[in-house]
């Protein structure tokens, strides 16, 4: 078994009455990009305060290179914890602060600064050793966190929506430098965020969650493009969701009956339908596409409301029979009907590129 | 119990077992010894005769109530001499918190939304400093000026308001300035951090819609500042009931101040037994006194000391 | 207030009037100090001087009483702060629920009357040391012991409150990090919790030293038969007042402004070096107004101010113009029972209203009387004047022995 995995074997934890975390089953392969997607509230952070040992779990348990980590205090484990606010210590100079797990462990003060400098070089701020943390930017803190994590030679690396306070071109090029020491200095990353982008950008596999509950482990690919649940479609990306009652099922396509006409889309995880039952057909406004033809299948009547324009797509906002739906063209492409204002077209979707849930989630997967 | 278990994991936890080991120590010492077992003490004490130490524990060290009932019924009628005393130390007490209340509310409020940079700063050191000269310099100051040679009667004869020297100590006017003026900086910064916190949008906006300028104090001002003017007030008035230095100083020949009576008892008289039993009294007026105007006012206590 | 010009207008003059309040009395004091009458006033003024200093330094009561204060005040400082410490960590960590009464049990020693401390903990002491048998020389009848108790009863809350008011400014995630960065709690709380409250810990051990040294009411009865600093001045002033307190006034008022100036300095030098404002700001762009804005500097010039004005003050010689007074004095009163003996002789057994020279009632005394400059008719020596320790303000302020420092 290997230093850097991790597992969570049926954890749950609840304060009091409320229950942050129901649950959780899954295991980390150590020198995975492992993220924790969901909305703010979702019980994320507090499993991962869980797995570094701040919190304990009400039931089940948590191995960490196959060990059982009850019990074991944070400043014991072979954690490292980025900190939302990355809690550097402001009294603290940059390279005191980069050499504080050595110093806890009584690195002698001439080996902590050669190790201080190192990293920084590594970081690419050398020579910033002796700056007071207030004097860097916001992206250079960051990168002094990472460092002081990695100083602690954790097995396992933990963030917490670490990007979420820098501005949108910063984050995107932390994004990749994220992702490039990760490779770098192959540890497990366990990573926590309410932004999908992120998740998808930058992970080996994503776990969805939603009010304490892992709804979907998978891939990127997989989470977004076959979700397991209503709430994975709805809040992994942009999507249209349709709601209809079982017609008939052929294989894994299922045509549901929907106020818009007759749908078919493919049945998540290839599960059996009964005639007449509850489902959602979710479709992403970019599997969307205008006809020039009435098409053979999923043809949907729809009147053109608005459309905007935000540079690489087009977002066309339609009306169906009450219905909202949205549309993604690509700026570039100029083939199809021109749409008028209040113009009515055909838009239609290939049935493998819809997903069919059932509409009552409990009953999921 | 099970919550002071969950404090004691969270601090081991937290800081360690040494430093969970010290907290619960100290705060245990502190509230123990220090605070509630003396009160006990003083409390048994006043229920007690003043014997001779050899017979303290003897057969005639027994319980008794005869040093309250000495304070309602004296040796015989009622003993309007030392209720009287209380009474008027609780008034007086009053008279100086209000004092207090008004001189420092608009201080307060200039140094929370008036005063800027450098005058804000010299407001500070300006308050500070009379705090930090003794409070029996203070007294002394004050009958200096008081006196009936002093400055303020130089001035009140020199301008012909008055042809004799007037007796401000005997009027008992040297004691009120002189306890209002001690703790005026207990005041300011207590209505002063309640007034910090009123955002000045809010005064801009009432005075757009025309309200007075009395108007804006009362309906906007007055109730961010009350849980400070409580807090203040508080503060004030125990210390001022409890003050002994200033009265001895700065009180005239025939008017006592309760806690002078105590310390009568205690140091003149030599009856601990006595004084113990005037002192709870003291104590138990006084918290019931706040307890009563917190729950008028509805503060909490939580808001003293902020 | 910010009634346009009006607004500000009544916020200035309230404010003067309040200050003047504040200071007003502190300032006559000042100036009595420097006046060689015996009594503490301003007029009539009769010399300057600086007796009144050397006066306070040889109050042999006073000055033992200080040693005694300063040892408490230490010894105070030293539980105290802890303790407040303790509380105030004991406060951020416990439960929503249970804070509030934490907090007012930790906050009521501030409520109680001071007198109430006192008595409560040499009546608990007593009983205590009664209970182990042991005798009056032991360390429950120790003033030094009860003193140290009592006040660390009250001024503990005193230092919990200011460290209490710095840790909720405290990010406890700081902690965490430490934490989980390897620290044991013991090393997270001495690297990084106690670095953090280190200002609060120095404002915290200022104040309780200062609440100590002032402490009056409880004080007063746990010293027993000892003093300090405060009582011993308390029964001086009870007693009867000169000139000397106010001499001790003028050194606590000096002390203070100097203290307060410095850190003045300290506290706008360390935001204009936080804030990076250092470089643009004018002050610090010449190297001699940056060096004299240094506290350090600022400390070395204001002593070397005070230092000055004291052996200036100090050269005025008062002996010249007090004997001027002094015969004035001896003049009026000469001049006074000359006539008196006169009325006395011309009519012998009628009731002549006795005009005692020690009562009389306008402040300006007979010094200022124009007769009194003519020269003596006989220049005897006074009759011996009534006592001295005459604790009214007549009376002994207008004997002429009484000019004399008290020694």
């Amino acid at each position: 078994m290997n230093t850097r995995d991790v597992v969570l074997e049926h954890v749950s934890i609840r304060f009091g009455n409320y229950r942050a975390v129901e649950n959780a089953h899954l295991s980390i392969k150590g020198g995975e990009f492992f993220s924790f997607l969901g909305p703010s509230g979702c019980g994320k952070t507090t499993l991962l305060r869980c797995i570094s040992g701040f919190v304990q779990p009400s039931e089940g348990r948590v191995l960490i290179g196959g060990k059982d980590m009850r019990n074991v205090g944070p400043n014991k484990r072979p954690t490292a914890l980025i900190f939302q606010n990355l809690a550097l210590f402001p009294l603290l100079s940059v390279a005191e602060n980069i050499a504080f797990p050595l110093e806890v462990r009584g690195v002698g003060r001439k080996e902590r600064r050669k190790r201080a400098d190192e990293l920084l070089e590594m970081i690419a701020l050398p020579g910033t050793g002796d700056k007071k943390v207030h004097e860097l930017s916001g992206g250079q803190r960051q990168r002094v966190a990472i460092a002081r994590a990695l100083a602690a030679e954790p097995d396992i690396l933990l963030l917490d929506e670490p990007l979420s306070a820098l501005d949108l071109k910063l984050r995107q090029h932390m994004r990749t430098e994220l992702r490039a020491i990760q490779q770098r200095v192959g540890l497990t990353f366990i990573y926590i965020t309410h932004d999908q982008g992120e998740a998808l950008t930058m992970s080996d596999q994503v776990a969805v969650m939603n009010a304490g509950v892992v709804e979907q482990v998978g891939d990127p690919q997989t989470i977004y493009n076959r979700p397991k649940t209503p709430f994975v479609a709805s809040f992994v990306g942009e999507t249209n969701a349709i709601p209809g009652a079982v017609i008939s099922q052929q294989g894994a396509l299922v045509t549901l009956d929907t106020a818009l006409g007759p749908l078919t889309g493919q049945s998540a995880g290839g599960r059996d339908y009964q005639a007449g039952e509850r489902c959602t057909l979710f479709v992403r406004p970019e599997q969307l596409a205008l006809a020039d033809a009435a098409p053979a299948t999923n043809a949907i009547a729809a009147r053109r409301v608005n459309e905007e324009f935000e540079g690489s797509i087009r977002t066309l906002y339609l009306s169906a029979n009450g219905l909202d739906l949205r549309l993604y063209r690509m700026n570039a492409d100029t083939s199809g009907p021109v749409l008028a204002a209040d113009g009515v077209a055909s838009v239609w979707f290939r049935p493998e590129h819809a997903t069919v849930l059932p509409a009552d989630p409990s009953r999921s997967g | 119990m099970a919550a002071l278990r969950q404090l004691w994991s969270t601090i081991a936890d937290r800081h360690g077992l040494g430093v969970a080991v010290f907290i619960g120590g100290a705060v245990l010492f502190w509230v123990l010894v220090l605070i509630v077992l003396p009160q006990l003490a003083m409390f048994d004490v006043s229920l007690r005769h003043n014997l001779p130490r050899p017979e303290i524990g003897g057969p005639a060290d027994v319980y008794t109530l005869k040093n309250y009932s000495y304070f309602l019924f004296g040796n015989g009628t009622l003993n309007t001499l030392d209720i009287g005393v209380l009474v008027k130390t609780l008034i007086a007490a009053v008279i100086v918190t209000l004092l207090d209340i008004v001189i420092c509310y608009p201080i307060a409020f200039i140094l929370a939304h008036s005063a800027t940079g450098v005058a804000a700063r010299m407001m500070v050191i300006g308050l500070i400093v009379p705090f930090w000269i003794n409070d029996i310099l203070r007294a002394f100051a004050f009958r200096i000026l008081f006196g009936a040679t002093g400055v303020i009667n130089g001035i009140g004869q020199a301008l012909g308001l008055w042809s004799s020297p007037i007796d401000f100590i005997r009027a008992d006017v040297a004691l009120y300035a002189g306890l209002a003026y001690t703790y005026t900086l207990l005041m300011v910064f207590s209505i002063y951090n309640a007034v910090e916190t009123l955002d000045r949008n809010q005064i801009e906006a009432a005075r757009d819609m025309g309200a007075s300028w009395w108007r804006v104090h009362w309906r906007v001002v007055l109730p961010v500042a009350k849980p400070g003017i409580a807090s203040g007030a508080t503060m004030v008035f125990m210390l001022t009931a409890g003050a002994l230095a200033a009265p001895q100083i700065l009180g005239g020949p025939s008017n006592l101040w309760f806690t002078q009576i105590i310390y009568q008892w205690f140091n003149d008289a030599g009856d601990w037994q006595r004084g113990s039993a005037y002192a709870t009294i003291l104590l138990v007026i006084c918290l019931a006194f706040v307890f009563l105007m917190m729950r008028v006012f509805k503060v909490s206590i939580g808001a003293i000391g902020r | 207030m910010t009634r346009g010009s009006g607004g500000g207008l009544f916020a200035f003059s309230y404010a003067l009037l309040f200050f003047l309040f504040l200071f007003g009395p502190l300032i006559i004091m000042v100036i009595t100090a420097f006046n060689s009458s015996a009594f503490p006033r301003v007029v009539p003024w009769e010399c300057f001087t600086t007796d009144w200093f050397g006066v306070l330094v040889r109050n042999e009561r006073l000055m033992t009483g200080l040693w005694t204060s300063l040892a408490i005040g230490l010894a105070v400082v030293a539980i105290a702060v802890p303790f407040g410490l303790a509380g105030a960590l004991a406060l951020a960590d416990i439960g929503p629920r249970l804070r509030a009464g934490l907090y007012a049990v930790l906050i009521t020693p501030i409520l109680i009357p001071g007198v109430v401390l006192g008595i409560s903990t040499i009546v608990f002491w007593s009983f205590v040391g009664r209970g182990v048998g042991a005798s009056y020389d032991t360390v429950f009848y120790n003033g030094f012991f009860l003193t140290l108790l009592g006040q660390v009863a009250f001024i503990a809350s005193y230092a919990m409150l200011v460290l209490n008011a710095r840790l909720q400014r405290f990010d406890p995630t700081l902690t965490e990090a430490a934490l989980d960065l390897g620290a044991t709690p013991g090393q997270a709380f001495r690297r990084i919790l106690l670095p953090f409250m280190k200002p609060a810990l120095g404002s915290a051990a200022f104040i309780t030293f200062l609440a100590s040294f002032e402490n009056y009411n409880t004080t007063v009865f746990t010293i027993l038969s000892g003093n300090t600093f405060t009582t011993a001045l308390a029964s001086k002033v009870r007693l009867g007042t000169d000139p000397s307190l106010s001499a001790l006034a003028v050194i606590i008022i000096a002390v203070t402004l100097i203290g307060a100036m410095v850190s003045e300095a300290h506290t706008r030098r360390q935001e204009l070096l936080r804030s990076g404002k250092a470089g643009q700001s004018r002050l610090y762009a010449n190297p001699l107004s940056r060096l004299l804005t240094h506290p350090g500097a600022v400390l070395v010039l204001l002593l070397g101010v005070t230092g000055f004005i004291t052996w200036s003050a100090s050269r005025v010689d008062a002996n010249l113009c007090r004997a001027a007074i002094l015969q004035e004095k001896q003049q009026v009163q000469e001049r006074l029972m000359q006539e008196q003996r006169n009325r006395i002789q011309q009519q012998a057994p009628a009731q002549a209203p006795a005009q005692a020279p020690s009562n009389n009632p306008s402040p300006f005394g007979g010094a200022f009387n124009p007769n009194s400059l003519a020269p003596p008719a006989q220049p005897a020596p006074p009759t011996a004047p009534p006592p001295s320790n005459n604790p009214s303000p007549f009376g002994g302020a207008f004997n002429p022995n009484s000019l004399a420092p008290k020694q």
